[in-house]
């Protein structure tokens, strides 16, 4: 019983945080590009060429290995799970 | 106000250091006298402070307890200088499961058995690291639950608190990545959202920009003062 609440908890608060950090990780991304478009054209106007810009690097970030990566806060607490388990147990 | 704000950040300090200092792995180093089985009768005001019942056990309310008892070495400054002086501790052991505080201890059973091995006399001494979580406390009957037992040579060891200077680096990380979520969300969702409310304000009429002015400056008390 003990394990299925662990289960159940673990779930939501594994979600919580991916959820956090993708849209994180996606805000941060999008604001690089935004930059980088106003550094590379100064005092330029053109707001639609700005945006396609920002899409294609974002279409490019999703594609990347980077947001998968953030699946890891699936795999790293199971690790850590078992690695104290193990330790508290058998040494 | 700066006094009720420091009251409440010692308050906080103090709430979340104890909970740490509860939960967080210590060392003892300790000679084990004996091993004991008693029966305990929880209370309301005692039962937090216990374990569930054995992870293949069913939960009752009243069950019985393992206790490592012990002559333990004293420390100054939570175990960092160890002292000449010793004095009697008394552990549980009890299964954590798969439930709180997070140990995974399914193995009380075999450290009773390892306690029990390694009991000794104040004339021929087996020292050894026990490593513990929890609070003794004479009048709420509580004990610190027993994790870990390793013997050593002598009473005079070293040991380093791998797993808290680990756990305090991560929590650091933690802390600086929440604090940057909170900087990127301000500036990339609050911010403009209260530029766009302010700029429709403005057509409707000057003082309602005010409120925008007071929310900001309500949000401004939440960010470190420069």
């Amino acid at each position: 019983m003990g394990f299925v609440r662990l289960t159940i908890v673990g779930l939501i608060v594994m979600t919580a945080a991916y959820f956090l950090i993708s849209i994180y990780s996606r805000s941060v991304r999008r604001e690089k590009l935004e930059k980088r478009w106003a550094a590379e054209h100064p005092g330029a106007t053109d707001m639609a060429a700005r945006a396609a810009y920002v899409e294609k690097g974002m279409a490019e970030y999703h594609a990347s290995l980077r947001p998968k990566l953030i699946l890891l806060v699936y795999v790293i607490p199971v690790i850590v799970v078992a690695a104290i388990h193990i330790v508290t147990t058998y040494y | 106000m700066r006094r009720i704000k420091t009251a409440f950040f010692i308050l906080v300090f103090v709430i979340v250091g104890g909970f740490l200092h509860y939960v967080l792995p210590q060392h003892d180093i300790v000679r084990i006298t004996s091993t004991e089985v008693i029966r305990t009768d929880f209370n309301w005001l005692n039962r937090p402070f216990y374990a569930q019942a054995d992870s293949g056990a069913s939960e009752l309310a009243t069950r019985d307890l393992r206790l490592i008892n012990t002559e333990k070495r004293r420390t100054w400054l939570l175990g960092f200088f160890p002292r000449d002086s010793t004095r009697v501790m008394v552990y549980r052991n009890e299964d954590t499961g798969w439930i709180w505080p997070p140990y995974f201890k399914f193995d009380s059973s075999d450290l009773q058995a390892q306690a029990a091995a390694n009991v000794s006399t104040n004339a021929n001494p087996q020292w050894a690291v026990l490593t513990h979580y929890g609070w003794r406390n004479k009048y709420l009957s509580i004990y610190p639950n027993a994790i870990g037992i390793r013997p050593v040579e002598g009473p005079d060891v070293t040991v380093i608190p791998w797993f808290n200077i680990v756990f305090f680096f991560f929590l650091a990380i933690a802390w600086g990545f929440l604090r940057a979520v909170w900087r990127q969300f301000r500036e990339r969702t609050i911010d403009p959202t209260m530029d766009d409310i302010e700029e429709q304000w403005d057509t409707v009429g000057h003082h309602l920009s005010e409120r925008r002015g007071r929310f900001r400056r309500w949000l401004d008390t939440w960010r470190a003062k420069k």
